[in-house]
């Protein structure tokens, strides 16, 4: 590796590193300097997270090679405001409550920071047209937004910075705007992600994950890669001491690939070295013999007779099946006026946190093996990881690190298991960082799924019937594709009372990649069928389509699908609610022309475009075209 | 991921081309870096170790520009950033901050280079068809063992097909000199799969420059960018327009026929109903913008008064 003796000013300090001139900004800012508040989202430009700036302009130090800012003044995260206090900005995030996983949130501040630079009378337009380069998952971005114009009006002197202060609260919380503990921790990059943490002596690890959808694996030769200098430790299945099987309903999915692989980007061995490149450079070294299976990539396929088997111990390729039935649906379809048959389908979906998947294990004194990362179930991790490990419970440890964003796609206990092997294997700590790639191509996915739907209604809207068919692509690994399926069972017909019910929700294993827990855990898939239909129903019926809905809600001592009885629902106060905010017409969805009034007013999102900072009125800056 | 066997950082042109004549095989030459580095990553090239990068930042032949009579030379490291940032660039090259304001994204702008767009050659580059209505052109310098020798190439015949261009082996852009438009209308359409950070599903540059009585078309640009391996100039519209009176029946009527310009491979269905949609906004738009621009006599009064 080539070395250059490069010196700039990192927040008013001077600093002079003898250091490769080809790494990324960003590495060398957090590698080198640790100022780990610069975070790495992708790695590619695409979400903010490193953002910096070099001279007094904001660039992405991912795209920058450190050579470029030789001589530069820099500034991070952490030079914004002094060691306990809080710019503007950052008061403005805390008050609005701006962040929540807080992962984009550095990245978010400094582009904020970027914007009352260049731009102190920025319009809410130009604000989201200038922070269009940073990406964050959590917040749906408006808390943010309404922070950078609170900053704004208080440093141009519109507002007092009293507004910053949080609000007294009397007797009660509820009703007030009570700030978030851990936001100054996130507006001033300080607190530390799982990939942010360090340790003496860590090594790096690097995961080889198969190319191959199905395959055998006839045989992996590590001894190349493991001769390497600096390479610390290469892992296969072999080094499972215990029962090799995790999952958070049937434990079907290997720490490493076993015998076989079940979709693209699962991992068959990972290597632990001095650093991250010659870890990657292992991986190369790694001969794996594949013998190539038929494979399964549509759920249909999975049901045929003789279709491939993924799984021994599921001959049949069914994940779960989940049956409901209520009333007799054969008596409700006779009694209706009209029957509708439908099918929908959805698609997978990335959860695409801005955090992408890290973690470090080490083995302490007393031979407890303990595993940092951002998991979403560290108490079943680590009794999973006990009986993999075959050790007792009290010599395995889960310390939950902040999540920087999960949504569900942290809850699968993809990595750790590789850690806690490689840290026993070298008794070195041991750290993980997923690129964002393999982070997409590794976790689990929200289920594509199809619905096949019949219901049938009276002329005036009344449900009398349904059969709800639902098939979902449950990928390679069983992973939480049972509490999906009984729970988009649950949600299938909505919050409807409907008499007479069939419903059937199904997952099957696949060799795509995982399906598994995604916000709203399979309610998404049902709803997306059963208020479509409502719609559909609407304008055949030529119903309004809130009359139709209060016409089949659920009320208190309503039944549920699950034949529960209901002491109270709130459907009712939602529609109206919803009716309001919209400003919503009454009428049948074919009586209503484009004329309609309810749309394009306030409330209604104005077509994407660009150029508000072409609007603005001249400031201190001369404005250009 | 990206390493560098050795990376340079040239402070003058004969350096960067003397390093450049003798790289070995596999050398880069590093503009920006806004592509080079997300090209290195899973899914595209991988891991990938280049035996040299030639960083031409600190070049100063490459730094800034200067105007000769009715055309501008700009320094092949010109950044997307300055046609917003320098009011007299943007008054010169109008259609340049309508194009860069949909450029990636504002971090990007300040290190993604003009030229450095040109030569990647992307059909889909925002960066090309604004610069092909400004009739670009580019000028390749190499290293002839003792002197720099360099060839002007019109933008327009070096770009030959996706990626692919006429740079020959050695040679490095050292400037991109464009035609100043001032007082024409400009305009700049786009559509991708979301606002910031995406390169262009398709997308149109136009600049209108109308007669003294603000009726006419005394001048039309227009290109197309996204729908074919290169993008391209509408001269047949261009010559359609000038001289006639500005109206909205003949300008939807010369839209309409850019359909059939969509020659990609993917998407045509979508992209023959944008385009069309597309050419008129964009000429109806930059004839509006040319009504309120002020012809350079008139900002020099108002300057002088
Ligand atoms: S933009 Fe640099 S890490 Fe995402
Ligand atoms: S708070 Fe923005 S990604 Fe989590």
């Amino acid at each position: 590796m080539p070395e250059m003796k490069l010196e700039m000013q990192v927040n008013g300090r001077k600093v002079m590193r003898l250091a490769d001139p080809g790494q990324r900004l960003l590495d060398f800012l957090r590698d080198e300097l640790n100022l780990t508040g610069t975070k790495e989202g992708c790695g590619a430009g695409e979400c903010g997270t490193c953002s910096v700036f070099v001279d007094g302009k904001l660039v992405k130090s991912c795209l920058m090679p450190v050579a470029k800012a030789q001589g530069a003044e820099i500034q991070t995260v952490e030079g914004l405001a002094k060691p306990g206090e809080l710019e503007a900005i950052q008061k403005a995030f805390h008050k609005t409550g701006a962040s929540q996983c807080g992962y984009c949130i550095p990245g978010m501040v400094m582009a904020a920071t970027s914007v009352l630079r260049e731009a102190p009378e920025a319009s809410l337009d130009e604000i989201k047209e200038r922070m269009g380069g940073n990406i964050c998952r959590c917040t749906g971005y408006s808390k943010i937004i309404e922070a950078v114009a609170l900053a704004r009006d208080v440093v141009t002197g519109r507002a007092s910075p009293a507004v910053l202060e949080p609000e007294t609260v009397g007797e009660s919380y509820i009703g007030h705007n009570v700030r978030r503990l851990d936001a100054p921790s996130k507006v001033t990059g300080r607190l530390k992600y799982a990939g942010d943490m360090v340790m003496p002596d860590m090594a790096h690890m690097a995961v080889l994950r198969s190319p191959h959808a199905h395959a055998e694996i006839v045989s992996i030769d590590t001894s190349e890669a493991e001769a390497m200098a600096g390479v610390a430790c290469v892992i296969t299945a072999a080094d499972v001491p215990g029962t090799d099987g995790f999952g958070v309903f049937v434990h079907d999915q290997p720490v490493m690939a076993r015998g076989k692989v079940r979709h693209v980007g699962e991992a068959v061995a990972a290597v632990a070295a001095e650093d991250a490149a010659t870890a990657r450079r292992a991986l190369t070294k790694i001969k794996v013999e594949y013998r190539d299976l038929p494979g399964l990539f549509d759920p249909e396929d999975a049901l045929k007779p003789g279709a491939p088997v993924i799984h021994d111990y599921a001959p049949d390729n069914m994940v779960k099946h989940i049956p409901i039935r209520k009333g007799d649906i054969e008596a409700g379809f006779a009694a209706a006026d009209l029957i509708l048959e439908e099918a929908f389908s959805t698609q997978q979906v990335e959860h695409a946190y801005l955090e992408p998947e890290a973690g470090i294990a080490y083995v302490d004194h007393d031979d407890v093996v303990t595993v940092i990362s951002p998991s979403q179930n560290i108490t079943h991790h680590r009794h999973m990881l006990a009986g993999i490990l075959a050790l007792p419970i009290n010599k395995v440890r889960f310390i939950m690190s902040p999540v920087g964003g999960g949504f569900g796609g942290k809850e699968d206990m993809i990595y750790q298991g590789m850690l806690a092997l490689a840290a026993m294997k070298t008794h070195r700590p041991v750290r993980l960082v997923f690129t964002r790639e393999e982070s997409i191509a590794a976790s689990a996915k929200r289920h594509p799924s199809r619905v096949t739907y019949r219901m049938g209604l009276t002329r005036d809207g009344r449900i009398t019937a349904i059969r709800f068919e639902m098939l979902s692509d449950g990928g390679a690994y069983g992973m939480s594709s049972e509490g999906v399926m009984r729970k988009a069972a649950i949600l299938s017909c909505g919050p409807y009372e409907i008499e007479n019910l069939w419903i059937d929700t199904r997952a099957v294993y696949t060799n795509n990649t995982p399906s598994g827990a995604f916000r709203t855990f399979g309610g998404m898939q049902a709803q997306f069928a059963t208020e479509s239909m409502m719609d559909i129903a609407a304008e055949r019926l030529g119903l309004d389509p809130f009359e139709i809905r209060r016409r089949n809600m659920m009320r208190a001592g309503s039944l549920t699908h699950t034949q529960q009885r209901l002491t109270s629902a709130s459907i009712d106060r939602v529609l109206e609610a919803a009716e309001q905010a919209s400003r919503w017409e009454p009428g049948a969805p074919t009586m209503r022309g484009p004329m309609r009034g309810d749309l394009g007013g306030p409330g209604t999102r104005a077509p994407c475009t660009l150029g508000a900072r072409f609007e603005t009125p001249k400031d201190s800056k001369e404005r250009v075209a | 991921m990206l390493t560098f066997e050795r990376y340079e950082m040239p402070a003058t042109l004969p350096e960067a081309l003397a390093l450049w004549a003798e790289a070995p095989a596999g050398a880069r030459l590093v503009a920006g870096a806004t592509d080079i580095l997300p090209w290195a990553r899973e899914g595209r090239a991988g891991d990938v170790d280049l035996p040299l990068g030639i960083d031409l930042s600190r070049v100063a032949e490459l730094r800034g520009y200067e105007r000769h009579g009715a055309r501008v030379r700009l320094g092949a490291n010109t950044v997307w950033q300055d046609f917003l940032d320098d009011p007299r660039l943007a008054r010169w090259l109008p259609v340049m901050p309508y194009c860069s304001v949909w450029f990636a994204d504002d971090q990007i702008r300040q290190q993604a280079t003009l030229a450095g767009n040109l030569v990647n050659a992307s059909p889909a580059a925002d960066g090309t068809p604004p610069v092909l209505a400004l009739n670009g052109e580019l000028e390749l310098c190499r290293w002839a063992g003792d002197h720099i020798m360099c060839r002007t190439m019109r933008v327009e015949d070096f770009v030959t097909g996706p990626g692919a261009t006429r740079l020959a082996p050695g040679e490095i852009v050292n400037s991109v000199t464009l035609d100043i438009a001032e007082g024409y209308g400009a305009s700049f359409q786009k559509a991708g799969l979301r606002r910031s950070l995406v390169i262009s599903v398709a997308c149109v540059a136009a600049l209108v420059k109308l007669d003294e009585t603000g009726t006419r078309f005394a001048d039309v640009r227009l290109a197309l960018g996204g729908v074919g391996p290169v993008p391209e100039r509408l001269r047949d519209i261009e010559d359609r327009l000038r001289g006639a009176a500005v109206d909205a029946r003949l300008i939807a009527e010369v839209a309409e026929a850019t359909a059939s310009r969509v020659a990609s491979r993917s998407r045509v269905d979508y992209r023959r109903r944008v385009v069309p949609g597309f050419v008129r906004a964009a000429l109806e738009e930059a004839a509006d913008r040319a009504r309120v621009a002020p012809s350079a006599a008139e900002r020099k009064e108002a300057e002088n008064a």
